[in-house]
């Protein structure tokens, strides 16, 4: 491309053609979705067999794994940013949706008691908006219809006890997070994001 | 009729394809303009120059490791110099 003037119709089939460049490029996130899959798909299958079968008094215990996964979002995000040779407006709206609810995950973390311990139920429900919203973003259908399932799923989770919900958790991120992280991953590999 | 004259910082083939870009995105590595329009450094570096004199982009230069990185961002005077060339160079385009 040169420096040279062009006709109004050249014009503008050159910004539709840039325009559709620049909005066809998505960020392939399926690192994220894969690594939150394993982490809670690991330490919930993990508080659901040491309620079940063991009388260890501390069953949460696979959830500390939250905090090295936390930070390590946190850096790879960072380092992906600074790399990043362009960064879309929806980057940063993706980037923000998931750093607020993930921070309001641990803030009823903390408030359990008072939160009636549904703390599994109300974070099914934040994952789901999470999903849903990444999901359109992207128009990434698989992250949409996990993001419904992990809303219909939430919805079931509030009626059972604990070590169910457990289950319910680790099927909810093997359709929400773990199936569309490597459908996403395959479809980015192949450049069909 | 009379047509309204076209910004002429904007009617040209590589300044408006850069602009365009830029109205796309928040922010673009020189790579990545480079590579999507096809264009020479050195061209396209003179080119970015003269939108970033005239307000319409910010330039950020640093390092990435050894590496210079240079960061462009459309501002909103140029979003609104590149949304006033799209009106009226539909004039022209009428029947």
């Amino acid at each position: 491309m040169e420096e040279k003037d062009i006709s109004p119709q050249e014009s503008l089939a050159l910004i539709n053609d840039m325009i559709g460049k620049a909005r066809k490029r998505y960020t392939d996130n399926s690192i994220f979705f894969l690594m939150w899959g394993w982490i809670v798909m690991s330490a919930s299958l993990a508080h659901y067999v040491i309620l079940e079968y063991t009388s260890f008094d501390k069953p949460y215990i696979g959830w500390l794994l939250t905090v090295p996964g936390f930070i390590a979002s946190m850096l790879i995000g960072a380092k992906r940013s600074r790399k990043a040779i362009v960064r879309s407006y929806t980057d940063s709206v993706y980037a923000w949706l998931w750093i607020t609810l993930g921070l309001s995950i641990f803030v009823m973390v903390f408030h359990g008691e008072k939160l009636g311990w549904h703390i599994v139920p109300l974070t099914m429900l934040m994952a789901s908006v999470g999903t849903v919203v990444s999901g359109a973003m992207m128009k990434f259908k698989p992250l949409q219809i996990g993001g419904a399932l992990f809303f219909g799923f939430s919805i079931f989770a509030f009626q059972v006890n604990e070590s169910q919900q457990m289950l319910l958790m680790a099927i909810s991120v093997l359709t929400g997070y773990l199936i569309p992280g490597y459908v996403m991953k395959k479809k980015a590999l192949k450049n069909e994001l | 009729m009379s047509y309204k004259p076209l910004d002429p910082l904007l009617h040209s083939q590589l300044r408006l394809a850069v602009m365009s870009l830029l109205v796309s995105v928040e922010q673009a590595d020189f790579v990545y303009i480079k590579e999507e329009t096809g264009a020479t450094a050195g061209n396209l570096s003179v080119q970015i120059d003269k939108l970033s004199t005239a307000g319409y982009i910010e330039v950020a230069k640093s390092f990435e490791g050894k590496k210079p990185k240079t960061t462009c961002k459309i501002t909103t005077q140029g979003i609104d110099a590149f949304e006033a060339y799209v009106k009226n160079i539909q004039q022209y385009l009428k029947p």
